[in-house]
């Protein structure tokens, strides 16, 4: 019913955000504010005590105004019948001239942002808003500091604009209409039914089969209640017992011949089944995983590695059991409910009508349990949920707990949780065990009440009613039970498929952040020319994490980047190899920007180095080749050699043959680290980026390291950021970056005469590796973990 | 040893700088900013930040300067004045402030997310919940909720929501 009332809800047109609405502009114009000149708008929530209140911010060139009220929206019948327009009553106006204004700024507080002027270095408070909106309120302040500055506001697209819900005017999935709230389901089964497409003969054989097992169910009774009782016990004809008795034994042949025929039909059913839907499941599975690859990075850092796997494997076995077990059994469980009421109206109507008078109690009844059952149920599953979590994060951290000497601590903790999941599953049990036998006695007085009135009818000889015929009637108003109880239960197994199918399509639809040009280009070779001009990136509005970076490499030329950790550094690297897309700003690579590069070619020549080494699961040589899959095995070894891995390799009983990965050989740091550099080397990239290629090392290991990346660094353009100073003098320049920005820049000798922050944390560094006994030019022992040992630390 | 590490244990980041009600005096800006005076040096804003904004709001609050550089911490606001102490909870409500959820109206899934029909006060609210046990934090009486585009929600006392809401939101909660 909800459904229905949505559906007649008037269409949205997309708002156009930076632009004031033709009812707020009357009102604004009433209340003597002129708004022709306006530049560009936004709409708050909230005013500045934080009471909520519909906030509109605008500025022309002559200020900025800020007006507190109120929006009123007339009934949704109203506004179609009508034509009735939404108002907006003016409460208070703030107006700040341009003059008093030198610039805009956000500040985030825990769930609120506020609106700030800044005049001279004073600040000036000018509302408050809620988190979600700080998005809109940055495009403000990008547009007034532009407008203010050079007289021409710089208005950034509005991502949420592009899509909006028909219905609510909400941002929704990208390729979508509507948003999560007001999708149809429908549309999903659709989309669902079309991976049933390529198997529509076996699925019509499946149906066939289906319907006929319900057909064989239906006519039993038919016969071993009806004309058993009537034709054989009763004897009406008063025949010889053993002509009796050959009746009885075709009655019992009948029988048993058609629960044959309904068993073979169900084996055939499930083999064709069996053959279908794993396919179908494998067709789902293999949709999804094409659309992860396709996904940027952006995507992969907004969900846990713990859901993307439950939406490949659970998800797309939610939808096989409910295709497997649900559909079939829907489609029989109708087939018979329509079969048996066709049989029961034959047999009789007027107790037809009697027993189904009744029925929808009972399927309310049925109903209204399900509902509690299904809180019940989701209260079972949440405890355990917790208890699950609770059990892995106590397997997880074992050495701590015993390091602590918390075990008892622990046990206490795990046995209230566990209570609570007690309680609630006690809570359940008793609440089933209470309900159920309610359920079945409110059934068998159905049955009761039916019988007796069958009954007198059958005593009274009324509409023909036998004792076979009252007897089969019972049994077909019993083989409806369970049908009605399924279909009731249904609904909750097609919202939790649905459910699964909307996250598998979420994914399948969602669009990558980084796309390619149409026209992009595909210069023959990369140089490594790097200019980064005016960069500005944030991974969260109002978090600026690059901000207005400049910077130039020319091609061989060695960068050092050095800062704090939250510095922007990695970020950096990120986008030149256009993992994520910059904000404002551009990196051109040979002169032309990223975004106008076909990304293949680009991600082909720029080569990463990172602390996170990852080996894929195989051997050693596939790893190396992982870049150049038909690299020969020559070329593997010699990129090993240049990587100072060779050696080790060989010590290796496998050799080049040897497992790595999850399940594979135990390497230290330093060796994986080593195969992940050959694995560069083979790649043979125009541009390198060493993202803290050692940081996880220690000194000597980083040391030994040093040769392999030197030999990998000659010749090509390349980004280093380390943490460890020392590992940067031979940089050509070295650039200090902090929160985003570029504060010192210069060779390392530059840099340490100008005694700046690079002299200190040198310093700082120097004095340290002294005090640990470490001095720079006695390169020791390589002493290095296992991957088990680093793991474990 | 990182750099930023060997930063982190200079000895006066090492320091806790409690800072003494009676060598620190607040008061409001032209604008109503907060602004100091701690061991007789003027700050013109500063910044107040809870160490423990669910269970102990009024104690172990970081004092910063515009910078963000910490300046030091009131371990409990119990030792300033009235009016001091009326201007330092004034700063943190503004600065922790969460609509606190009075009646919920209805909770809705669809798709793995919770619709949330709420009242505020007398204001009516919807939001969406993602990820529901992650996003419903439990804090003594109450809870706070976030909703997808990390916006907070309080539930200041459980037991005082009426009934009805009580028993729309109890399967969710842990």
């Amino acid at each position: 019913m909800k459904e229905k009332k949505a559906r007649k809800r008037p269409e949205f047109p997309p708002p156009k955000k930076d632009k004031l609405p033709p009812f707020v502009c009357d009102s604004l114009e009433k209340a003597g504010l002129s708004v022709k000149d306006a530049v560009f708008c936004c709409a708050g929530d909230m005013d500045n005590s934080q009471c909520y209140c519909d906030t509109r911010v605008f500025f022309d060139p002559k200020g900025l105004y800020v007006i507190f009220g109120e929006e009123e929206h007339p009934e949704p019948r109203k506004l179609k019948k009508h034509k009735a327009m939404p108002r907006y009553r003016v409460n208070t106006v703030v107006s700040i001239p341009a003059e008093d204004i030198d610039s805009l700024e956000t500040e985030r507080y825990a769930s609120t942002g506020r609106l700030i002027v800044r005049k001279n270095g004073e600040q000036r408070p000018v509302t408050y808003f809620s988190l979600g909106l700080i998005g809109d309120f940055d495009r403000l302040i990008v547009a007034f500091n532009s407008f203010k500055e050079t007289g021409e506001a710089k208005i950034r697209e509005n991502p949420d604009e592009k899509n909006v819900c028909k219905k609510c005017g909400a941002p929704c999935p990208p390729g979508k209409d509507y948003c999560r709230r007001h999708a149809k389901t429908g549309g999903t089964a659709v989309r669902l039914v079309k991976f049933f497409g390529g198997y529509a003969p076996q699925i019509a054989a499946v149906l066939v089969m289906m319907i006929l097992s319900s057909v064989t169910m239906i006519v039993v009774p038919q016969i071993s209640t009806r004309a058993l009782y009537d034709n054989v016990l009763a004897n009406p004809d008063g025949k010889p017992v053993n002509e009796m008795l050959k009746a009885l034994g075709t009655l019992v042949l009948s029988v048993v011949g058609i629960r044959f025929l309904r068993t073979l039909l169900e084996v055939a059913q499930d083999y064709v089944s069996a053959a279908v839907m794993p396919r179908v499941i494998y067709d789902i599975k293999l949709k999804i995983f094409e659309a992860m690859q396709r996904l940027s990075v952006s995507f992969y850092s907004s969900k846990q590695t713990g859901s993307l796997m439950d939406r490949v494997m659970r998800d797309a076995n939610n939808i096989y059991w409910f295709f497997t077990e649900g559909v079939p059994r829907l489609i029989i469980d109708v087939a018979t409910i329509i079969g048996v009421l066709f049989i029961m109206f034959r047999m009789s109507v007027r107790l037809s009508l009697f027993a189904l008078i009744s029925a929808p109690l009972l399927l309310l009844t049925l109903i209204l349990g399900d509902r509690l059952f299904r809180r019940m149920h989701h209260s079972v599953w949440v405890h355990h949920a917790k208890l699950g979590s609770m059990l892995s994060d106590n397997i997880n951290g074992q050495r701590v707990i015993k390091a602590f000497s918390k075990e008892d601590d622990e046990l206490g903790r795990f046995e209230k949780t566990s209570m609570d999941t007690r309680n609630a599953e006690v809570k359940l049990g008793v609440t089933e065990a209470t309900l159920f036998p309610l359920l079945e006695i409110a059934v068998l007085m159905l049955s009761t009440v039916v019988l007796g009135y069958g009954g007198i009818m059958a005593v009274r000889g009324e509409s023909g009613m036998t004792t076979g015929t009252l007897l089969s009637f019972i049994v077909y108003l019993e083989m409806l039970k369970e049908p009605f109880g399924f279909l009731a239960w249904i609904s909750n197994w097609w919202s939790r498929c649905a459910d699964s199918a909307q996250r598998i399509f979420e994914i399948c639809d969602a669009q990558p952040d980084i796309t390619e040009k149409e026209d992009a280009v595909s210069p023959d070779k990369i140089e490594g020319h790097i200019q980064i001009n005016e960069l500005e990136f944030e991974y969260e509005p109002a978090r600026p994490v690059i901000n207005k970076l400049t910077i130039e490499v020319a091609p061989g030329e060695m960068l050092g980047i050095v800062g704090k950790t939250g510095a922007g550094k990695t970020t950096l690297a990120n986008l030149i190899a256009r993992l994520y897309d910059a904000k404002d700003g551009c990196i051109l690579i040979d002169g032309i920007d990223v975004r106008d590069l076909k990304l293949d070619k680009l991600r082909k020549n720029i080569g990463l180095v990172s602390q996170d080494i990852y080996l894929f699961i195989g051997s050693i040589a596939d790893n190396i080749r992982y870049a150049k899959p038909d690299a020969t095995m020559g070329e593997v070894i010699a990129a090993a050699k240049a990587a100072c891995a060779h050696d080790f390799i060989m010590k290796l009983p496998d050799a080049y043959q040897t497992r790595v990965g999850a399940g594979g050989q135990r390497l230290s740091g330093g060796e994986r680290q080593r195969i992940s550099i050959a694995r560069t080397i083979i790649q043979n990239p125009g541009i390198l980026i060493l993202d803290e290629a050692t940081a996880a090392m220690d000194t000597e290991t980083e040391r030994n390291i040093q040769h392999s990346l030197a030999m990998l660094t000659k010749g090509r353009t390349t980004i280093a950021i380390a943490h460890r100073l020392s590992t940067l003098r031979d940089s050509d320049k070295l650039a200090v970056i902090d929160e985003g920005r570029i504060t010192e820049f210069g060779t390392f000798d530059e840099l340490i005469d100008k005694k700046g922050e690079f002299y200190r944390l040198y310093d700082i560094q120097a004095q340290a590796l002294k005090t640990i006994g470490i001095g720079e030019d006695e390169p020791k022992k390589e002493t290095e973990e296992t991957e088990d040992e680093k793991n474990e630390d | 040893m990182k750099t930023d590490d060997i930063q982190t244990i200079s000895p006066e980041t090492l320091q806790t700088e409690y800072v003494s009600p009676s060598h620190c005096i607040f008061s409001l800006t032209e604008y109503g900013f907060l602004s100091a005076e701690i061991n007789g040096k003027k700050f013109g804003r500063v910044i107040l930040t809870e160490a423990m904004p669910l269970t102990m709001p009024d104690k172990y609050i970081c004092i910063s300067d515009i910078e963000k550089k910490e300046i030091g911490i009131i371990e409990d606001i119990s030792g300033f004045g009235e009016d001091q102490q009326k201007l330092i909870m004034s700063e943190l409500s503004q600065r922790y402030y969460s609509p606190v959820i009075t009646e919920i109206l209805a909770i809705k899934e669809k798709f793995g997310n919770f619709y949330f029909d709420v009242k505020i006060g007398e204001h009516k609210k919807n939001f969406t919940v993602k990820d529901i046990s992650k996003n419903i934090r439990n804090h003594g009486e109450g809870f706070d909720l976030v909703d997808i585009d990390g916006n907070r929600y309080r539930i200041t006392d459980f037991k005082k929501i009426p009934a009805k809401s009580r028993r729309k939101l109890e399967p969710y909660l842990y």
